[in-house]
């Protein structure tokens, strides 16, 4: 969908949806065809956003070569030749010539500029703290959800029922809704609507759903994050769309079940919300050192604190007594052959690659890692066209299961 | 999926840098600055040098290294190579913690002390400068804290940077919306006043700063800056190896006034650097003094 808000509407755009009135009446069908009175009449009606169709025709030359070095500056980092890296700088073209076409404007050089938060203390002092001793802060503080393990209890345990685990799980009110919304989308696929959390255990298995469950009460420990520190919204939709990415990744090596992804990607970057938690000025410095040197949020972080959010998730992970197959790839995402078993950790590892390039058509801040060679090697995918179907799929997709999540 | 773009267009567009061309290109520039590019940033290289290899019409590294190297006009090229490798990231009144700390528990124990023997004389070192945000912000900092007592004050602030480019603009002093993103209003409406061309800073501030191109790896020149009692060096030792750190971190020392105090960045420590000084924590910074 490409919304426009009123001011942007010009005669000759197409309407790619029913427009309605505040009140819910129909004004124009979709495919109508705007015009200057249709214009007048918005305008008096008092409508501020109309979707538009994409018109490829509306990009001029030159903005096609701003975009084109929009897009580039992205890839600075990155090995030009490396065969994924190529499929995605073309697929980063294409989306963000797409968002363009319907009325995104590229960022300016302010607004992709770090902005910096002051007056945020640090827990620790530069030297003061390793992610171990960040951690056991972190850990002694706040108790962990109960919820979780009393999850994790009958995860481990081979005999508990059906019954028992459904049980467990919907006495978290919230936690279940969403366990039903992601049953229900196409995360999973099912034909039917699935309405109870032991129908979805009957369905997905007891420890697919657990394990799910896991995840999300995970999730549910972060949300006190200051917003002015990181927006939180994109910090989620990174980890969502990165899980989606992972699962789709997945189906394409035999022997793996798929779902487990979604959960690693989910979490494959908590570290960062540790150290947004315990070290919010040095986050902070550590993206400002990102941006400014072209490096990846990874590197600059090891540069500006001595260790990254890979290190802190792995004491973390252990804490929390984290599944460790899960707590492996996510603790190895940005360097997957350090891990002696590397094919997990690689799926996710280009899941996140992949989801940094589907990000710079959403403003995204940050060039991309790169993708390690023998991972990818490891993988042994073509690039074309299996990078392009699975960001196809993720985008018909996404809409719905972010829709879980808020 | 639909592009508006050539489905073959390639993401190369620069010369190609071999794994010993940069080598020799990163050792040279360490030699020169002590600037330590570590081995990932090789395709940053390539992209960030092609534009200039062409418009020295070099079609390689290596050309470009030994032109670097050898060619009559190498003097002049040095100071382009600078400005390719490093990074001028700066504003007014950055970490605002730190400036707390600094004026708490360093600035005004100095001055005191100052008071105390009667010699109303106050040298700060502003190494790595860049536009000159930094050393400008410590000059409205002696404002605010001296007030009316500052005419009877002897201050230097000397402010040095690698890049001439950027000594240049600070000496102009003008400055867009981005170098206040964390100044009050009240400062900026108090110390600067707004020109055509973005807001110039006062010259009561401005006269208390002297700006000056300097090498940090030149010991030598070094040596000739006025003996301080603060320095401050934040957010460029985070670009140097260690062997470099502590060459830079002995200089400051042996400039440095006893009691003297040196100032770092955020992400910076004196940690396996030097412990030649004695490092005061506070909530948000840490305050080094020199120790004998
Ligand atoms: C990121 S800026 C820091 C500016 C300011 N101190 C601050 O913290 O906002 C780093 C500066 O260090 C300078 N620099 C790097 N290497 C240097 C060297 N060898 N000698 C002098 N200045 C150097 C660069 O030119 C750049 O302007
Ligand atoms: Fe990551
Ligand atoms: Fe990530």
């Amino acid at each position: 969908m490409g919304i426009k808000c009123f001011e942007e509407l010009t005669a000759g755009m197409i309407l790619a949806s029913d427009l309605k009135a505040s009140d819910g009446r129909l004004l124009f069908k979709a495919g109508t065809e705007i015009e200057a009175r249709h214009i007048e009449l918005l305008k008096r009606v008092g409508v501020a956003e109309v979707d538009v169709e994409a018109g490829a025709c509306e990009l001029s030359d030159g903005m096609l070569l701003e975009i084109e070095d929009y897009v580039r500056d992205f890839f600075l980092y990155v090995n030009p030749d490396s065969e994924p890296v190529v499929e995605m700088f073309r697929i980063s073209l294409a989306l963000t010539g797409d968002a363009v076409a319907r009325g995104w404007c590229l960022p300016d050089i302010i607004q992709r500029r770090a902005s910096n938060v002051e007056h945020m203390e640090d827990l620790f002092l530069k030297g003061m703290g390793s992610p171990e001793t960040i951690v056991m802060h972190e850990a002694e503080l706040a108790s962990f959800p109960d919820i979780y393990f009393r999850i994790k209890e009958v995860l481990e345990d081979d005999s508990a029922s059906a019954t028992r685990i459904a049980k467990v799980v919907s006495t978290d009110m919230s936690l279940a809704a969403k366990l039903i919304k992601l049953v229900n989308s196409p995360l999973y696929g099912f034909p039917q609507t699935i309405d109870s959390i032991s129908r979805a255990v009957a369905l997905i298995g007891a420890k697919e759903l657990s394990t799910l469950a896991l995840g999300i009460s995970a999730i549910n420990y972060f949300k006190d994050i200051p917003p002015e520190l990181v927006d939180m919204k994109k910090f989620w939709r990174h980890s969502i769309t990165c899980g989606l990415l992972a699962k789709i990744l997945a189906t394409t090596q035999t022997g793996l079940s798929p779902e487990r992804f979604f959960i690693a990607g989910l979490l494959h970057d908590v570290g960062r919300l540790i150290m947004f938690k315990k070290l919010p000025y040095a986050s902070t410095e550590a993206m400002l050192f990102a941006r400014e040197n072209s490096i990846p949020l990874v590197e600059a972080e090891r540069s500006t604190m001595d260790f990254c959010h890979t290190d802190i998730s792995r004491p973390l992970l252990e804490a929390w007594k984290f599944p460790e197959g899960l707590s492996n790839m996510i603790n190895f995402h940005h360097n997957p052959m350090e891990f002696p078993n590397p094919l997990e950790p690689a799926i996710i590892h280009l899941a996140d690659n992949l989801t940094n390039a589907m990000e710079i058509a959403q403003g995204g801040m940050y060039v991309l890692p790169g993708v390690d060679e023998q991972a990818w090697e490891i993988l042994g995918i073509q690039a074309d066209p299996v990078l392009r179907d699975a960001v196809e799929q993720c985008q018909e997709q996404i809409d719905t299961i972010l829709g879980a999540f808020f | 999926m639909g592009s508006l773009f050539s489905s073959s267009i390639s993401l190369r567009k620069s010369v190609r840098i071999s794994d010993d061309e940069f080598l020799l290109l990163r050792d040279f520039i360490y030699e020169k600055s002590g600037i330590f590019v570590d081995v990932k940033r090789k395709y940053l290289f390539e992209s960030r040098f092609s534009k200039h290899l062409g418009e020295l019409g070099l079609s390689s590294f290596s050309d470009y290294i030994k032109y670097l190297k050898f060619d009559v006009k190498k003097a002049e090229e040095l100071p382009r190579l600078f400005e390719l490798v490093t990074t001028n990231e700066t504003s007014f009144c950055r970490d605002l913690r730190q400036l707390d700390v600094f004026k708490v528990n360093v600035l005004d124990e100095i001055l005191n002390e100052q008071r105390k023997a009667g010699k109303l004389e106050l040298n700060i070192w502003s190494a790595g400068c860049s536009s000159g945000e930094e050393p400008y912000t410590l000059a409205i900092l002696l404002h605010e804290s001296l007030k009316r007592e500052l005419p009877l004050w002897k201050i230097k602030i000397t402010a040095v940077d690698l890049s001439r480019t950027m000594i240049e603009q600070a000496q102009k002093g003008v400055y867009g919306e981005y170098a206040f993103k964390t100044t009050s209003d009240d400062i900026r409406k108090k110390y600067f006043t707004k020109e055509s061309e973005g807001w110039k800073v006062k010259p009561e501030v401005q006269k208390l700063v002297h700006f000056q191109q300097m090498n940090l790896n030149d010991s030598q020149s070094l040596k000739k800056v006025a003996r301080s009692h603060i320095v401050f060096c934040r957010n460029v030792v985070i670009y140097f190896d260690e062997a470099m750190k502590k060459k830079v971190v002995g200089s400051f020392y042996d400039n440095l006034l006893p009691g003297g105090y040196l100032m770092l960045g955020h992400s910076e420590t004196l940690h396996k650097i030097s412990q030649a000084f004695k490092p005061l924590y506070h909530p948000g910074s840490i305050a080094y003094k020199k120790q004998g």
